[in-house]
């Protein structure tokens, strides 16, 4: 260091050291204190929470939007992984696991004949297609004498019913379905199902049929798509189960039209009757015994079934299998529905990504859940509609009368949210306790979000760095920026305020003028001598 | 302007504090006899970093209030002080470089009576005039060296920049300094 920064040094030091500090003003020193009700910054979270690209409030809408896109993305790809590998037509051939692993391995079995069972029940979906089909080929694997399906639902989705009657068709084994216990129905797809095995018996106090296009609520196709739309689909049936019933009996063709064009439904000895059944057994033992000495086609060649002594063995769905079937209830896919809709909406209101994603998930697993149910859209849109408009009451003031809007078109959607639009889907309603407990909790948030803004309104102002406040500003120098003649805009504090002169006279803009005394919001000056 | 009336309008300068927990409160009561020993220092420090009294008070307001918001990040109580004064170099920084776009202060044409404290008492001396011929960086390193009586390590600590940087600026800021003011004092001493 040269001799001439020591000069400087000493120089700097002992000016600084001569310079005083007028006191803090009060009112300074006093608003840290008047800050305190702002909450503290949160965590990681939170700063995730507040990025802030800076665009302005669209641009922030933009960024929600995108983020809770992005959310739902995220969640849609990590259940679409864990669905298509469980599920799906086309990764049930790549990952080969698809029935759970055998409870007793062929290795170890006693010699002679084997019986698979596949227990089913519940809503035709993806997940039954997927298990039937492993189960099927794990049989034929197996070398197994006959693959008996065990059936009991209301109906499905027509992709989900064509894969497991192609299964069963195509299956290099005897097949067997069998609708019971007692009780079972056999409806819509079902009867599908049912109809296009090798072999089919029902138990005792059983039904099949009902497999077509009537409403859940009453109203039939034609109401709701028109009557062009529903002949289609009422031909497009009857031909699929007029081919099926071919195969199984000449004589009941007739009667399996009755199931479709006539929406019958038929007990098991009046199926057998008509040729639409092989016989009524009550358990599987007597299906086994009965199917013995049969003759079916299996792949276009006639084959004697033998079946006599075979043990059975039991391959039930996997845990994740019967997780995702458990979604197929009308329900549970209404509940995750609402729930979905409840927390991206809270997502777009409080970011807190956690939320946003649950939602996300809870929206992907409902439509995942309702793609084997009559989905309603109307019934939909007046559900998603209703939460809308109870959410947007504390933002449009209408007295309560959003909210109860909001509430009827939530509820009017809750009831008419399943419809019935196809001859292969089972009939399905929310239930009445399910749709009023959703519906308070709706209100409940909405009448939360309410208070909580209501709270946010009376809290004290925030004070920041763009607020001055009670500077004062009385002596001060400034600078003119507007003539003052006498009224105008004078530059003093870093800040631009309304001023005009003590005096006669006028002021030019670049004067330098001195605050004389404030009067509410206007500075009165005079120029500085 | 809307929000300085509705401010000034509402009363509501200091905010009625709500019930809270007492461990909240202790934090809060912590939190304010923390900040009271700074407050002074502070504003010094912001006054002849800005040249501005009313810029000052709104810096020290804007690092009390960074300071109340990220308490939490504040893991040893004891370091406050230089933990207080980074946030405030650092609000003072950014006021300096947005002030840098917009309009240049100069100490000269500040009438000496009347005006802004800081300014008037920098224009005293001769070497006070010279500091407003500083680039910010360099203001930055005398005022705390100086006016902050801050060993050089210090300052490389509250500017979030090495020692070999601070001493460089010292040296550029000190020679800057003496060249201004050569003319004036009539010679080298």
């Amino acid at each position: 260091m040269s001799d001439s920064d020591f000069d400087m040094e000493e120089r700097l030091r002992r000016f600084a050291a001569s310079t005083r500090t007028p006191p803090l003003p009060a009112e300074t020193a006093a608003l840290p204190w008047a800050v305190q009700s702002e909450s503290r910054r949160p965590g990681f979270l939170g700063r995730l929470r507040s990025i802030d690209p800076g665009w302005g409030r669209a641009g922030r809408a933009v960024y929600g939007a995108v983020r809770i896109t992005a959310t739902l993305a995220v969640a849609f790809g990590i259940l679409l992984v864990v669905g298509q590998t469980r599920t799906g037509g086309t990764a049930s051939e790549i990952v080969v696991p698809v029935a759970s692993p055998r409870q007793s391995p062929l290795a170890g079995a006693p010699s002679g004949p084997e019986v698979v069972v596949l227990p089913t029940s519940g809503v035709v979906d993806d997940v039954m297609a997927s298990y039937v089909t492993g189960g099927v080929s794990q049989a034929e694997a197996d070398g197994a004498a006959a693959v008996v399906v065990q059936l009991d639902t209301l109906g499905g989705s027509e992709s989900s019913m064509t894969t497991i009657y192609k299964a069963l068709e195509n299956a290099t084994i005897p097949t067997i379905v069998w609708v019971g216990p007692s009780g079972a129905k056999a409806a819509s797809a079902g009867t599908f199902i049912t109809l296009s095995a090798g072999l089919a018996y029902m138990a005792d106090g059983t039904n099949i049929g009902a497999a077509s296009p009537v409403a859940a609520g009453g109203g039939d196709l034609a109401a709701t798509y028109g009557q062009t739309e529903a002949d289609k689909v009422l031909a497009d049936a009857e031909a699929a189960i007029r081919s099926i019933a071919q195969l199984r009996h000449p004589l009941a063709v007739d009667w399996a039209v009755t199931t479709v064009a006539n929406a019958q439904s038929y007990t098991a000895q009046e199926a057998l009757t008509a040729h639409g059944i092989n016989g009524v057994a009550d358990s599987i033992d007597q299906v086994v015994s009965q199917a013995d000495g049969q003759t079916v086609t299996v792949n276009g060649a006639q084959v004697v079934v033998h079946t006599k002594g075979a043990s059975t063995v039991t391959l039930n769905e996997d845990a994740i299998q019967s997780i995702l079937q458990g979604l197929d209830d009308p329900n549970i896919a209404f509940i995750l529905l609402v729930i979905g809709v409840l927390c991206v909406v809270v997502e777009f209101f409080h970011p807190t990504l956690v939320v946003g994603l649950l939602g996300a998930f809870a929206l992907v697993l409902s439509f995942y859940g309702s793609g084997s149910l009559p989905l309603n859209v109307l019934g939909v849109a007046l559900v998603i509609l209703g939460i809308a408009m109870i959410v947007l009451e504390p933002n449009l003031p209408s007295h309560g009368l959003l909210m109860l809007a909001g509430l009827i078109s939530f509820v009017v959607g809750g009831v008419a949210f399943y419809g019935s639009p196809g001859p292969y889907l089972p009939t399905a309603t929310v239930a009445w306790p399910i749709i009023a407990t959703m519906a308070a909790a709706a209100a409940a948030y909405g009448l939360l979000l309410v208070r909580t803004l209501l709270r946010m309104r009376n809290r004290a102002v925030p004070v920041g760095s763009g607020m001055v406040g009670t500077v004062n500003v009385i002596g001060m120098i400034g600078t003119v920026e507007k003539d003052l003649a006498p009224l105008g805009t004078v530059y003093v504090a870093r800040e631009a305020w309304t001023a005009r002169l003590a005096g006669e006279g006028s002021a030019l803009r670049g004067t330098q003028v001195k605050v004389v005394r404030k009067e509410g919001l206007v500075l009165v000056v005079e120029p500085v001598a | 302007m809307f929000v300085k009336e509705a401010y000034l309008q509402s009363d509501v300068v200091r905010a009625p504090v709500d019930a809270r927990d007492d461990r909240s409160r202790a934090i809060d009561t912590r939190f304010a006899e923390a900040l009271s020993d700074e407050l002074s220092g502070a504003y010094r420090l912001a006054g002849y970093l800005l040249a501005d009294a009313a810029e000052a008070q709104d810096a020290v307001q804007e690092a009390s209030v960074r300071a109340w918001r990220g308490l939490s990040n504040l893991r040893e109580q004891d370091k406050f002080h230089s933990w207080f004064s980074q946030i405030l170099v650092n609000v003072c920084r950014t006021r300096l470089r947005k002030r840098s776009r917009q309009r240049t202060l100069d100490v000269d044409e500040v009438d000496l009576e009347g005006g802004d404290p800081f300014r008037s008492a920098l224009a005293r001396d001769a070497v006070g005039r010279a500091l407003s011929s500083l680039s910010t960086e360099l203001r930055m390193v005398v005022v705390l060296r100086y006016w902050g009586d801050l060993p050089l390590a210090d300052i490389a600590d509250r500017l979030g920049i090495p020692i070999g940087t601070v001493k460089s600026r010292h040296h550029a800021a000190l020679q800057t300094l003496r060249r201004r003011i050569e003319p004036a004092t009539g010679g080298t001493r």
